[in-house]
């Protein structure tokens, strides 16, 4: 493509005109300075750059992702998220508990080959720019994150566990078999969290997204995944999460129940939230606080894949679908 | 008769424990045969993408394997185990593999009687995520005994 047909879709599809100096970088690796209005040149395939994405946590406005760029596919005008390789360690939280990641493009490159056309996953392709540099172009995904579904919820727990969870639970639990399958595939998604599951617009498919952190420990190469999958299970049981401060406010309706929970009810990472929800809502199954207690100071034994454990969340699922009073 | 026995050995002070324990309590068995066997984990290629860097660190990792097996097996003769019957052993770790598979598949592979590892002292958190080799191998040996030593 020539520059005055570059130019041409610039306007074509943004209708804005392109900038007096259109700048068209094969080279992506000082991606700090690759800005709007520029363009990405990667295997014949052009993209114009709107802007960077932003780490927005919980409904946030973090820091801009430099390395995240908002463009436009100058081949058909949609819009996509280009990511360019940034490597880098550093130490995430996982409550109480720190430890060593790392952003991994490569580990990213392949999930989106294995998981192609997998619409539980976020998808996209990678294309190498000339300096060997994998370009990540991903499909946007419309729509808001699991986090956003559940926490807007105005309802008592007791009709949201009857008349809402069950829906919900039946996503997550595809959502679930995606992990599952990514674990048998010898792959860690390496982020689990609530705002990494997005729930899309119009077809309300729950997918997954963002693959590219990843961690050094063969022995159990799974462990952080199932910390996600834990806390994404009590937040969608929940209703929400809830603390031992929540509980103890003089306005919550389960105070009365806080002199009987003990150390061991409580999360192994967040010694403060809550896991047994049996403790505040006797009406959650059985079969389903058992899968939570997996994940509490005092479990003892505790999952070592997602097989495992949406074997056990099997059990409970099927006690709705057969709507089993209290559970199997 | 001839008694084999396996001691899982990485670099932590729980190894030289097992060890010790090990050369303490088998120096009066004249027919045992103990092989120190270090599960050598590569460098992951998403977190070192660089193949001659991977290769590099991989061949370190490997140098300091011997030389801590060397040390152990000294540690041993030092308790009155003769040389001639210590075995020193590295096995690289391939992705996915876990080290307690690992081990388990080499004492099936070779017949040991007796599997020998240390307990790290890890905390339930640092269970959960990055798994103990101990209880996995206190969970899933089959056909011989297991020493975790403290």
């Amino acid at each position: 493509m020539t520059e005055q047909q570059i130019r041409e879709r610039i306007r074509e599809f943004t209708r804005l005109p392109a900038p007096a100096v259109l700048r068209i970088h094969t080279d992506t690796t000082q991606f700090m300075d690759i800005r709007a209005g520029d363009c990405i040149l990667v295997e014949d395939r052009i993209f114009y750059v709107r802007g960077e994405e932003f780490e927005g946590r919980f409904g946030l406005d973090g820091e801009p992702k430099f390395w995240v760029k908002r463009v436009v596919d100058l081949a058909d005008g949609s819009r996509k998220i280009v990511k360019l390789a940034f490597f880098e360690s550093f130490h995430m939280r996982l409550g109480e508990e720190r430890i060593r990641c790392f952003r991994s493009p490569h580990k990213e490159s392949r999930i989106l080959e294995k998981t192609a056309g997998d619409v539980r996953f976020m998808q996209g392709r990678t294309f190498y720019d000339t300096a060997g540099n994998p370009v990540r172009v991903l499909e946007r995904i419309s729509g808001k994150p699991f986090y956003d579904i559940v926490l807007h919820l105005d309802m008592d727990h007791e009709t949201y566990y009857y008349e809402v969870f069950p829906a919900i639970f039946s996503n997550l639990m595809k959502a679930f078999y995606a992990v599952r399958d990514l674990h048998r595939e010898g792959e860690i998604h390496g982020d689990i969290r609530n705002d990494h599951l997005l729930v899309e617009s119009g077809t309300g498919r729950y997918r997954w997204i963002d693959f590219d952190y990843t961690f050094d420990w063969p022995g159990q190469p799974y462990g952080v995944d199932l910390f996600g999958l834990g806390n994404i299970l009590l937040f969608a049981a929940g209703m929400g999460f809830h603390t031992l401060h929540d509980l103890q406010r003089p306005d919550s309706p389960h105070r009365h129940v806080v002199p009987d929970l003990r150390d061991e009810d409580f999360s192994l990472f967040f010694p403060h939230r809550l896991m047994n929800l049996k403790k505040i809502f006797p009406h959650i199954r059985e079969s389903l606080n058992k899968v939570l207690m997996h994940f509490a100071t005092g479990a003892e034994v505790f999952y070592e894949s997602a097989q495992e454990m949406v074997e056990d969340l099997e059990i409970c699922f099927r006690s709705f679908l057969w709507e089993v009073p209290h559970g199997a | 008769m001839e008694h084999k026995v396996l001691v899982g050995i990485d670099c932590s002070p729980n190894a030289e424990r097992a060890v010790d324990y090990v050369g303490t309590l088998l120096r009066v068995h004249d027919q045992v045969r103990i092989t120190l066997h270090h599960v050598l984990t590569a460098p992951s290629a998403d977190i070192l993408p660089d193949g001659h860097k991977r290769r590099r660190a991989l061949e370190e990792r490997r140098e300091r394997a011997l030389r801590q097996l060397e040390a152990m097996a000294q540690r041993l003769v030092e308790r009155g185990i003769p040389r001639d019957r210590i075995r020193l052993q590295v096995q690289e770790c391939e992705k996915g593999e876990g080290i307690a598979r690992l081990l388990l598949e080499e004492q099936r592979r070779g017949g040991y009687q007796t599997v020998v590892v240390g307990r790290r002292g890890m905390s339930k958190r640092e269970e959960f995520l990055f798994g103990s080799v101990s209880s996995k191998i206190v969970r899933e040996a089959r056909n011989c005994t297991v020493w975790v030593v403290q």
